[in-house]
């Protein structure tokens, strides 16, 4: 692939379209990705505009917030957890992270705008929510701040990756931006955990741990996404990945950092799991059905508990085979955990309606799946443009010769 | 300034439902969307098992977990105690749902609760979710105060009548159905009670019949380990009760 950085919009277009008419593996990403997108906005516009939100199966019964929110929540935090890789070397100083930087900023901003799209397809009002979270100020909200630490993340990120487009690396500004965008993102994926941690009536929810748990994976979300997508940009073929990035990808510290994230996460995972069959709480129950649900075991066991032992094991840690196998399991997993942690918090009924002695069942209605199709289609999409457009392999130049002798040595 | 609460006395509800029924005609609500429920639970097991019942409107708690996370300040509370959602800032984001404890608010655009769909037998040609043929007067319709047919993907719950309630003579202690002066200010659940068991008035004022009960037969407030403080008081006597939690069977 050629990357030929556009100068203009026009031309940026002119680029896009051209993509239609290419053949390489960005380009099918690409094509398959923007059909996908345009069939699913399709059908979502069509049933909002038939039947509108009635056309969710979430209910005032039970379940408010389904597999859209869920679908949301996993896309805002693999933004963090991309932002956070990001900063491993442009703000800690993690020179070997260098090669990856720019590529973690651009799946940032799409992540998030994916996210994003979702939310506003999912919103009563998404319009209404432009002025009136701003003029309403309510401080005491944790999904105002929410708001607030999200949006000044994705201006932060924007001119982040405004900076790198330029080359401008190392500048004082430059490095403010960065250290700016890595607290920003802290707070947005700890806010975002305490919209749900801060409530006692939900237990299964409440807690500060939610808000840690939230960082921590979200972390993991942005490592397995920025692996998937180097081997992506290579078409799978570890033979084409430029020196630096290859001592990477190559070498164990990418899979210690992965499997050490996925420790975590499990240690989580496991310890809440624990905590909800163990307690007697009024509200726990739906960890029972948690236990009963194959989802919840495909999310611990094959797709966290799997990557962890393969990232951990040396003949399979630095093969790219496996390595994007995790990676596609662990975003699977991690996928499947949003969705369960949020319905399941959900599943406890509030005195809603009579006879209602169980837990409330919950299962996304095809309007809802399209917009999951929608949020990941607008990610696949935006991607590819931005690989074409943006040379997303961009890194220092001190940095890649640095590292390209280091891989020779 | 009032603070308006209300006083269920579960010795003398028999569960007919009729203020669900009330309600629903006063503000207009879809068939099971019931700002006012019933909600019936059984204690015990055969040969002892028990039936039992409460009717749960919006407790309007004192401390509003769903004011406090409403990210755009459209459900409030107003100076006389009452929670109100304003329909023309609500996002339709639902926090409110997920933070309220006791399950009282409904968004507008979800599956029909009850077949068939009133909204597609009746539907509105403005910015209504639908347009039945009994109504309130457009005049009494206020949705800032979240009174009348909602619009579309807002949240909507009870709220006390607030366009009865609000109209009282300042002052009053107790809005007390049985006194002619009074009746079009109660909330339409009181007045239509058969046995009487639901009573509203002003809790700052002590002397006033709801605080006198509330203090004299020990009133309890559901779920009150939570936090939020409900305006609404249950007198359970011998016969009455109300769930400590959720009962739900946990291994089930
Ligand atoms: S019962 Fe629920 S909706 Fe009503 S005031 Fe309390 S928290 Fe808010
Ligand atoms: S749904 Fe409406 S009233 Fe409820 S929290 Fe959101 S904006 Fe506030």
């Amino acid at each position: 692939m050629n990357f030929t950085y556009p100068k203009t919009p026009g031309e940026a277009v002119a680029g896009a379209l051209k993509m239609f008419g290419e053949s390489h593996v960005t380009a099918t990403i690409w094509k398959l990705s923007v059909a996908a997108l345009a069939a699913s906005l399709a059908f979502v516009f069509y049933m909002l505009f038939t039947e509108g939100h009635a056309a969710f199966n979430t209910s005032s019964d039970g379940v408010n917030w389904g597999s859209a929110i869920a679908t949301y929540v996993f896309f805002a935090l693999t933004s963090s957890g991309l932002t956070l890789i990001a900063s491993l070397s442009m703000v800690f100083g993690f020179k070997q992270f260098y090669p990856v930087a720019k590529r973690a900023i651009w799946l940032a901003i799409i992540t998030l705008i994916a996210g994003f799209s979702v939310l506003a397809l999912e919103l009563g009002h998404p319009f209404r929510m432009l002025w009136a979270m701003p003029l309403g100020m309510q401080v005491h909200s944790p999904m105002f701040w929410m708001g607030v630490f999200y949006s000044i993340d994705l201006v932060l990120l924007i001119v982040k990756f405004y900076l790198l487009w330029k080359d401008d690396w190392d500048s004082g500004f430059s490095h403010f931006i960065g250290a700016a965008s890595f607290v920003a993102v802290v707070l947005a994926s700890g806010m975002l955990g305490l919209v749900f941690g801060s409530l006692a009536m939900r237990p299964m929810w409440f807690g500060s741990a939610t808000s840690l748990f939230y960082i921590i994976s979200g972390a993991l979300s942005g490592a397995a996404a920025i692996v998937v997508s180097v081997y992506l940009a290579y078409g799978f073929d570890a033979r084409k990945i430029p020196a630096p990035l290859r001592s990477l990808t190559l070498g164990d510290q990418l899979p210690k950092v992965f499997a050490t994230l996925i420790g975590i996460v499990l240690v989580f995972l496991l310890t809440r799991i624990w905590v909800g069959l163990w307690s007697n709480q009024d509200g726990m129950e739906g960890f029972v059905a948690l236990l009963h649900a194959p989802w919840f075991h495909l999310e611990v066991w094959v797709c966290l508990a799997l990557p962890f032992l393969m990232m951990l094991s040396p003949s399979m840690q630095q093969e790219p085979k496996w390595q994007v196998t995790a990676s596609i399991l662990v975003l699977v997993g991690l996928f499947i955990e949003r969705l369960q942690f949020i319905v399941a918090g959900q599943n406890v009924p509030m005195f809603k309606g009579t006879w209602m002695n169980g837990v409330t069942p919950y299962t996304p209605s095809l309007t809802e799946w399209m917009l999951v199709v929608v949020g990941v289609s607008t990610a696949l999409a935006l991607y590819a443009l931005g690989e074409r457009l943006f040379n997303l392999c961009a890194a220092p130049k001190e940095c890649m010769e640095g590292a390209g002798q280091l891989a020779q040595g | 300034m009032a603070k308006w609460g209300m006083v269920i006395d579960l010795e003398k509800c028999v569960g007919c439902q009729a203020c669900t029924i009330a309600c629903g005609m006063e503000n207009n609500r879809l068939p099971g969307e019931n700002w006012q429920d019933v909600i019936f639970f059984t204690e015990g097991t055969y040969p002892s098992a028990q039936l039992k019942w409460f009717p749960r409107p919006c407790q309007h708690c004192e401390n509003p977990s769903c004011m406090a996370v409403c990210p755009t300040g459209a459900t409030y509370k107003t100076e006389d105690g009452v929670v109100l959602v304003d329909w023309n800032k609500c996002i339709g984001c639902k926090y409110c749902m997920v933070a309220c404890p006791y399950g009282v608010r409904f968004y507008t655009d979800e599956k029909p609760l009850i077949a068939p769909d009133m909204r597609k037998v009746y539907p509105s040609k403005d910015d209504h979710s639908w347009n039945p043929p009994w109504k309130m007067p457009d005049a009494r319709e206020d949705w800032k105060h979240g009174v009348g047919i909602q619009p579309h993907d807002v949240v909507s719950k009870c709220t006390f009548c607030y366009h009865r309630v609000s109209k009282a003579p300042p002052g009053t202690p107790d809005l007390d159905p049985q006194d002619p002066k009074l009746r079009e200010f109660t909330p339409a659940c009181v007045v239509t009670c058969a046995p009487g068991a639901r009573f509203f008035g002003d809790l700052s004022n002590p002397e006033s019949n709801v605080s006198r009960m509330i203090g004299d037969k020990r009133g309890v407030r559901l779920l009150d380990q939570l936090g939020n403080k409900p305006q609404v008081y249950y007198l359970t006597g011998v016969g009455g009760a109300v769930p400590s939690n959720r009962a739900i069977h946990k291994k089930s």
